[in-house]
């Protein structure tokens, strides 16, 4: 067969989203690629500028919707350090905790979506069935399944509502059972491992420098966590480690990546346990919260999909008057025909499975 | 009495009371022009026409036995799946269709807020072959029409011709061709080309590199999948299924258990089983289909009752593939007397459907590279041990059976 | 080699003003724009900044302002002797009549796509840059719609 191009997407099985990726095949061998972003750009970052800085947690929440709480959280941490808000410690605790379950959510979310990918539809069902669990624990404090609006500038909505930690208790326990249940389904079987196991390679330094971020760069063994090196809320009074993972000699492989978000999820269950055993009790809401800023500031923090930095620049007005949002699916995104180039066709779904794509947030 | 009997006493009965008095009838309305009618209905008096007509009989009571089993399986498929996938599955398409009659006639559903959730999810595949037929049959602008339509006339016609091809029982035979099993590996290899055809004439570059994926899965498959049933051929010394299973009722094996082939040739089977499964395209060998990378592989621009009918004949040729590894390896329609031999057949039939069924919705697909080295690295050379076995059991080891008493165990 | 060596390295460095510490792990400077490709080079190749985070365009009327966020991952850059990891944020001014840097992207590849969106939402061109396209809007979108001075115009397009 000669060399064609393929286009696949914008709706495409494999694309979890919006987007083209066209792959330029000898065979069934990848020769090149190139991705194309653009349909779901709804200029966030436009419409940010004219809205004042406390409405924006709307937009923030609509930028991904499998981790909506995260890039509230990143945006309401940027503006903060605009305006030298102080957040209660309760807050803090409250915002970690609810931090960690949208980080279990969104990982449940990505496993889900990846078994497809690889031809395992039962896999998606499981991890779905798992992911009801923590949304239904979204719900409680925030009212709301998908987009919860929780955080807020100088602190957060509302208070944990009673009985949350029980509940909690018992779905993380069920949750862990379930874990090690599905280890048999998945990183146990053969031909799972066939499937990711040397596909989709890239090293840690060649990540650095593609700029990939979070889990995907944890999978090469590369001990960053921003939650650590840049950390924020009380990170660094939790009993937690960084968890690293893979392949070969400081390289990821699509099953390294699988493995990391797994062992995020089990750490996660951790930081949410040591957060409910030292929360103090107090107020949930910073006392005095100012409208206006100027200056420019920047966050960055641990997105479950990678580095997440937000950007405000602000003129003494309600209104930002810059504001950019770095999301890590960009650049990883970018980066893809170097870690595609020379796999087979049906590698395309289990490589670009492995990354977490989150087109939201992508295109912003 | 065996199926055929049976269907040659009907086409007697039938000859007689029916067919040949209304010929002969018609023969006497327009005198010259009917004079043919009179020729039939001395042919269908004669023996030929009768057995003719038997044979018909036969093969649509086959076919008839085969959409039955089809519809089970389907159902089966769908309800295992649910099963493993912690859901219930169809069971509500009964009210569905009383919910459809309850809104065209303008009234408010009455049964929804009862809780009584139960229906009779058998009816799904009504339901699916209702839409199915309703919807359009769309044909690409650029494809070619003419191949278009006749890939699934190759395929659908070359699976349902299995249907008619296995044994249920030494009685129940719609065919009772001496190279039986040969015949059933022909119209199995036929399909394939169907799919070529169809995912070439669809213009479509996911459906031609499933097509593409296709022939050469095949190309991998056939060889062990034919070799590792030369081990079953040489042993019982015939293509004929019923010589086969009968070949396995006699033998047995330590306290008088039945020896069924898959005990000798372990190997034979288990490459059989694999070779089985790719070569009727399910999970983890369905790479044509990939909807991953492929969307629907070769089928994606077929729609309406092509579609469907593909996804059936799939079915068939899942259920034929499990059939013959009952006759091949299971010891087909044997099994103690107080149950029938069509239902220990259909029973044997029915565990290997499910072991598949458990297969599919538990692991995920693998990689075309890596199912083409499967076939020619692994599975071929293992079929040829198991030829080598079977050699040494049927040719060499009768010459020493006197000088090395091995016990009686082959 | 640690933090507070760099921030003098840096504050000795040709081109470079204004050099500050905005928090513990971050400096902030400006660049002029005619060593900007010899200053990253720099960053890159002895400092460990392997990882080019964000590449932001300001439009202060009237003219531009390009800012790069450089970090350290790999933790070459020890802060302090804590585990924070390093980070310069480096502020590039540009005239608004002729909007042009040294591309970074063949020293970043992650900064290729950041390069991209700047050109494609400001309009800042990137010289050398491999592949200067638009990245999130169409291909014949008129105008750069995050300046402060682009009027949005509702064109009617026949479907």
């Amino acid at each position: 067969m000669a060399e064609m191009w393929i286009s696949m997407g914008p709706q495409h099985p494999m694309t979890h989203g919006l987007w083209t990726l066209k792959v330029k095949v000898d065979g069934e061998t990848i020769v090149d690629a190139d991705p194309e972003l653009g349909y779901l750009h709804r200029s966030v970052e436009k419409m940010g500028e004219r809205r004042k800085y406390f409405m924006n947690t709307t937009l923030t929440d609509r930028l991904c919707y499998a981790s909506s709480t995260t890039w509230t959280h990143s945006y309401v941490l940027a503006v903060e350090e605009l305006m030298e808000v102080e957040v209660p410690t309760r807050a803090q605790y409250i915002r970690t905790i609810m931090l960690e379950l949208q980080r279990l959510a969104s990982h449940l979310m990505w496993a889900g979506a990846y078994m497809p990918d690889l031809g395992h539809i039962t896999g998606a069902l499981y991890f779905w069935r798992d992911r009801e669990l923590f949304l239904n624990l979204l719900e409680l404090p925030s009212g709301s399944r998908l987009l919860y609006n929780f955080m807020r500038i100088g602190g957060v909505k509302r208070d944990l509502p009673d009985g949350f930690e029980e509940k909690t208790e018992r779905i993380l326990k069920l949750f862990e059972q379930r874990l090690d249940e599905y280890a048999d389904l998945f990183e146990n079987s053969k031909i799972f491992r066939m499937r990711t196991e040397d596909v989709g390679k890239f090293t840690g330094s060649q990540a650095m420098n593609m700029g990939i971020t979070g889990p995907n760069l944890r999978g090469c063994g590369v001990k960053h966590d921003l939650r650590v090196e840049d950390t924020y809320e009380i990170y660094e009074e939790i009993d937690w480690d960084v968890c690293t993972r893979e392949a070969g000699p400081g390289y990821s492989d699509c099953f390294s990546r699988y493995m990391i978000r797994i062992d995020e999820m089990k750490e996660s269950v951790k930081i949410i346990r040591d957060c409910f055993k030292k929360m103090p009790k107090g107020p949930t809401m910073s006392a005095r919260v100012p409208i206006r800023a100027s200056g420019e500031a920047f966050r960055r923090t641990e997105d479950s999909r990678g580095e997440a930095l937000m950007y405000l620049v602000g003129d003494g007005s309600d209104r930002p008057y810059r504001w950019k949002i770095k999301s890590p699916m960009f650049t990883t995104i970018s980066a893809c025909p170097h870690y595609l180039k020379g796999y087979k066709l049906a590698d395309i779904p289990a490589i670009m499975g492995s990354i977490d794509i989150c087109i939201g947030e992508t295109d912003k | 009495m065996t199926l055929f009997g049976l269907c040659k006493t009907m086409a007697e009965l039938t000859a007689d009371m029916f067919i040949v008095p209304v010929l002969r009838f018609q023969r006497n309305i327009f005198p010259p022009f009917s004079y043919p009618a009179g020729d039939l209905a001395d042919w269908f008096a004669s023996e030929g026409g009768i057995v003719t007509l038997a044979w018909i009989y036969a093969v649509n009571i086959a076919f008839a036995v085969g959409m039955t089993n089809l519809i089970l399986v389907i159902h089966l498929e769908r309800k295992i799946a649910a099963r493993i996938q912690d859901r219930r599955g169809p069971m509500l398409s009964f009210r569905a269709f009383r919910e459809l009659g309850e809104d065209l006639a303008g009234e408010a559903p009455t049964w929804r807020f009862k809780g009584n959730y139960s229906g009779i999810g058998i009816i799904q595949n009504m339901a699916d072959g209702i839409k199915a037929i309703t919807k359009e049959l769309i044909i690409p602008n650029k494809a070619d029409k003419f191949l278009f339509s006749m890939g699934p006339i190759i395929f659908i016609s070359s699976s349902v011709f299995l249907l008619v091809l296995f044994p249920l029982s030494d009685r129940f035979a719609a065919s009772a061709a001496p190279a039986g099993l040969m015949v059933i590996m022909a119209a199995f290899s036929i399909a394939p080309i169907g799919v070529l055809t169809s995912g070439w004439a669809s213009n479509n570059k996911y459906s031609m590199i499933g097509g593409m994926r296709s022939a050469a899965q095949l190309m991998s498959y056939e060889i062990p999948l034919l070799l590792s049933m030369a081990g079953v051929f040489l042993l019982a010394g015939s293509y004929n299924p019923v010589d086969i299973v009968e070949q396995q009722r006699e033998a047995t094996w330590l306290f008088g258990l039945p020896m069924w082939n898959f005990i000798p040739q372990f190997i034979g089977f288990i490459v059989f089983m694999i070779c089985i499964l790719a070569e009727v395209e399910r999970v983890p060998f369905d790479l044509p289909e990939a909807e991953a990378e492929l969307v629907e592989g070769w089928t994606t621009e077929y729609s309406g009752i092509r579609y469907m009918l593909f996804l059936a004949a799939e079915y068939i040729r899942g259920f034929a593939g499990a059939a013959v590894a009952t006759i091949l390896f299971l010891g087909g329609w044997a099994g103690p007397w107080p149950v029938p031999p069509e239902i220990w057949f259909l029973l044997k039939v029915y565990l290997i459907i499910i072991f598949w069924i458990f297969i599919r919705w538990s692991v995920p697909r693998i990689r075309t590279d890596q199912i083409l080295e499967l076939g020619w690295k692994k599975l071929l050379p293992l079929s040829l041990i198991n030829i080598l076995i079977v050699i040494f059991m049927v040719e060499i080891y009768p010459y020493f059976a006197d000088i090395v008493s091995l016990p009686e165990v082959f | 080699m640690d933090f507070s060596d760099l921030h003098k390295q840096l504050k000795s460095m040709e081109g470079v003003s204004k050099v500050s510490h905005i928090r513990k792990n971050v400096i902030k400077l400006d660049l002029e724009k005619s060593v900007s490709k010899v200053f990253f080079t720099k960053l890159k190749d002895d400092f460990y900044f392997e990882h080019c985070s964000l590449i932001t365009a300001i439009d202060n009327q009237p003219d531009f302002e390009l800012v790069y966020h450089l970090s350290c991952l790999s933790g070459e850059l020890s802060v302090d002797g804590t585990k924070m990891s390093a980070m310069v944020e480096v502020h590039i001014h540009l005239q608004r009549d002729s909007p042009s840097v040294d591309s970074v992207s063949d020293l970043w590849f992650g900064a290729n796509w950041h390069e991209r969106e700047a050109f494609d939402l400001m309009g800042i061109y990137f010289i050398g840059h491999p592949d200067l396209r638009r990245v999130l809007l169409p291909e014949g979108f008129a105008g750069h719609p995050l300046r402060k001075d682009y009027v949005y115009e509702i064109h009617e397009e026949e479907w």
